[in-house]
């Protein structure tokens, strides 16, 4: 049985380099090959008066993403196997989901902070194209972020709403033979008038560990959490986070099957967690 | 989807195969896309032909007055025998596609040097005069839908003109930057708006004409299509000159291989439409004009000196009534449009230059986020501004003026390339038949018309009544701006000698010749 591999949307940016970081991190946690993709713009031919030397500019850019992938080869240590890759398309998103299908890649790594002026936190473009399109889960590296030697928790955040078997079922598979801490939590909007009370939500976890633990190989004991607040933000910033850990969550109901779509909680999560977020596909 | 490992994913060493089996490991031309309809559409954009003739109507009929449909048809032949030698030129050097990269391979860095040079001025020209003619029809159509001409004069105030124009600038330097592109789709309503709008205003001027209505009106003859019946040859390569411009853009169709269905056959049956397809154009446009509005020098006739540099600005209106408001958004968006994809070329080039160390290392960075050349574009955006900034001040007809310089820099660095083209292949020449026409006799003869051109047009620019009357002490601003843009050229190409001679040294890109 050959390593699972994980691919990389990498720039030679703060982006490309966070992206570098998460992959790093979970190829420590599950011996992954990392596949490490620079999408490159595809030239046609430009309506303009003067030709615009495709053919030159073309081999400038082969050269250029050739250098960046030498920068992006050095930033990941030896311990890890790694490929790297120029990969031509219309738009980077289409690109990069070209190439997962080609690798037959488990997972795509992104850097999720948007570029820009204003500072404040969004998902780029990039990782937004490929939240609205990936049929494989993605990883958004979150601004900033550096592999830590090895992470020692996974946290799934899990819904009530129904389609979270499918997301148990992947952390069934994930967390098979690993040696971390498990925790299953829920958030609690304590609003005006709270459609799930923290009660309901203690009980669907219990659901959610029967489900598991009749199901999974996994060596040690999950735990469970509800994390409350005035609204999503206050509910994540109620709990404990570790810096290394990272948090899987389900791809919302709007998506269409198997595609990923990030509902407004998990967007909400990114928003305030400096942690890595796993967004994977409802089946 | 299950995030397990799986049994078939691929071993790292098996990528290499993975690459080529998904298309990864592909060159990033979009190969084989474009059928025959596409790649003419590409065609009359890249001329693009309401922007074209309103910038050129007026200084032609100037230069050669009722002979401008005749000087229409004599002016391609040039570009006919200068883009036949670029198809041979692209052929030979798949990895080159530039005046400046052919020019350097074919006779040294030096004159590769001025030719990327002569490449780079004349766009940063047509870059300001796109702006300027983006300028007037954008206050013309607000005055159109507001129905107030006052509006319109606000284009004629220095500082809004100057102003408005940065506006445009900056935007098409943004959405280059980010390298955005035109989609097929825009390009094609484009494209059928301008001359359906052209063919439109032909048209009604010729049953203005018929009807009595036209302001000069001027009977059709057949002496219009002899080029020869010109008073002098200056006349007439003032004329040519700016028939190059005219059909400027139409060798782009020539050189697009790898991205059409059929590489052996479409780029050369498109650049045969197209060019058929501008041809009936322009000279209706050119026939029409002349029928309504004469060449006088009257309100609306082509050799008033106001009207000339945007004449569509001055003739829809009567012409086509409350519909000129079409013409003013044809014009508006075929140039704006223009304005945008014209960033590209000098961008690329200014990028291969700064990559061969002929210009300074800055000019080489690609930008990591959107991947296209960050520095030149930028460069581009603040030269053309500039020079457009100067112009409006010293010129009392900048649009004129630009135009004609235009012509004067486009024969410069087509005929360096065209003669490249002559002596890159000199060995093979007389190889075979073919070898000969194609390699040899079309550059060369198209080579030396523009040679026999470019310093015609430069000598009587000396006169101060030559373009728009505009000059600096007693010698005429066009030949003024020629000689300061390619004298400028040289002495910054020494400047970069002494800063870096890597490239001039023969160390970045080397010398070569065409063989069998």
């Amino acid at each position: 049985m050959s390593a699972p591999n994980y691919l990389i949307a990498y720039e030679a940016t703060d982006r490309g380099r966070e992206a570098i970081q998460l992959g790093i991190a979970l190829a420590r946690l599950t011996g992954a090959e990392l596949r490490v993709c620079i999408v490159m713009p595809r030239q046609s031919v430009v309506p303009a008066k003067v030709s615009a030397g495709i053919a030159d500019y073309q081999s400038l850019l082969q050269r250029q993403a050739d250098e960046w992938l030498v920068l992006a080869e050095a930033q990941i240590p030896a311990d890890i196997v790694a490929t790297t890759h120029t990969v031509w398309a219309e738009s980077t998103s289409e690109g990069l989901l070209r190439a997962a299908e080609g690798f037959d890649s488990d997972r795509i790594i992104v850097g999720a902070a948007r570029a820009g002026l204003l500072g404040r936190f969004s998902i780029g473009s990039v990782a937004n194209g490929l939240l609205h399109a990936s049929p494989v889960p993605v990883a958004l590296a979150p601004r900033g972020y550096r592999a830590p030697s090895r992470i020692s928790r996974i946290t799934c955040a899990i819904g009530t709403r129904p389609g979270w078997e499918a997301l148990l079922d992947s952390m069934v598979a994930i967390s098979e033979n690993l040696d971390v801490d498990l925790r299953f939590i829920t958030l609690v909007q304590v609003g005006t008038a709270p459609v799930v009370t923290a009660e309901d939500s203690q009980e669907h976890l219990a659901t959610v560990l029967e489900y598991f633990s009749s199901r999974a190989t996994f060596l040690g004991t999950p735990t469970t959490e509800v994390g409350e607040g005035d609204n999503i933000e206050d509910a994540v910033d109620a709990m404990d986070w570790r810096s290394d850990e990272i948090v899987f969550v389900g791809s919302s109901r709007l998506a269409s099957p198997s595609r990923l779509f990030l509902g407004s909680t998990a967007n909400r999560m990114l928003r305030t967690l400096p942690v890595p977020l796993i967004v994977v596909p409802n089946v | 989807m299950s995030d397990a490992p799986r049994t078939d994913s691929a071993p790292a060493s098996d990528s290499q195969r993975a690459d080529e089996a998904t298309g990864l490991s592909s060159k990033g031309l979009s190969a084989g896309s474009i059928g025959l309809l596409g790649a003419t559409v590409i065609g009359i954009s890249c001329i693009a032909p309401a922007y074209t003739l309103t910038a050129s109507l007026g200084p032609t009929v100037a230069a050669v007055g009722t002979q401008m449909p005749g000087i229409f048809l004599v002016g391609f032949i040039p570009m006919l025998l200068v883009a036949l030698g670029y198809r041979e030129l692209n052929k030979a050097m798949p990895d080159s596609g530039t005046s400046f990269t052919w020019a350097t391979r074919a006779f040294g860095p030096w004159i590769g040097w001025l030719g990327g040079w002569g490449l780079i001025v004349a766009t940063v020209v047509v870059l300001s005069n796109l702006a300027g003619i983006a300028v007037d029809f954008l206050y013309l159509a607000i005055a159109q839908i507001a129905g107030d001409p006052a509006i319109a004069d606000l284009a004629s105030n220095v500082g809004i003109n100057i102003a408005t124009c940065l506006v445009f600038m900056v935007a098409a330097c943004y959405i280059s930057y980010r390298g955005m592109e035109t989609t097929k789709a825009v390009q094609y309503v484009l494209v059928a708006f301008q001359l359906i709008v052209l063919v439109w205003f032909s048209v009604a001027a010729i049953s203005l004409f018929s009807n009595g209505g036209a302001f000069d009106a001027l009977a059709f003859s057949p002496e219009w299509f002899n080029p020869f019946a010109l008073p002098s040859f200056s006349a007439f390569a003032a004329g040519v000159s700016l028939s190059i411009f005219i059909f400027w853009g139409w060798d782009v169709t020539l050189t697009m291989n790898e991205e059409t269905k059929n590489p052996e056959t479409t780029p050369g049956r498109a650049a045969t439409l197209t060019v058929a397809i501008i041809f009936v154009l322009y000279i209706l446009v050119a026939v029409a004009s002349l029928m309504f509005a004469g060449i006088g020098t009257g309100e609306l006739g082509l050799g008033n000196e106001d009207i000339q540099g945007n004449v569509f600005a001055a003739l829809a209106g009567p012409v086509m009534g409350p519909f000129a408001i079409l013409m003013s958004l044809a014009v508006l968006s075929s140039s704006a449009a223009s304005l945008q994809s014209t960033f590209v070329g000098p961008a690329r080039t200014m990028l291969a230059m700064g990559h061969y160390q002929a210009f300074p290392k800055r000019f080489a960075a690609i930008s990591p986020r959107f991947k296209s050349p960050s520095f030149a574009t930028i460069i581009a955006a603040v030269v053309a501004w500039g020079f457009y900034a100067v112009m409006r001040v010293l010129s009392t007809d900048v649009l004129t003026d630009t135009i004609l310089t235009l012509g004067m820099m486009i024969c410069f660095y087509y005929g360096v390339t065209a003669l490249a083209c002559v002596y890159y292949f000199r060995r093979v020449a007389f190889a075979s038949v073919r070898n000969f026409f194609f390699k040899f006799l079309a550059p060369l003869v198209g080579g030396v018309i523009l040679a026999v051109i470019f310093v015609t047009t430069l000598l009587d620019s000396m006169d101060p009544d030559y373009g728009s009357g505009s000059k600096i002490g007693e010698t005429g601003l066009v030949f003024v701006l020629g000689v300061f843009l390619l004298a400028s050229g040289v002495v910054l190409m020494f400047v970069m000698r002494a800063v870096n001679p890597a490239f001039f040294t023969g160390r970045t890109l080397r010398r070569g010749e065409g063989r069998e």
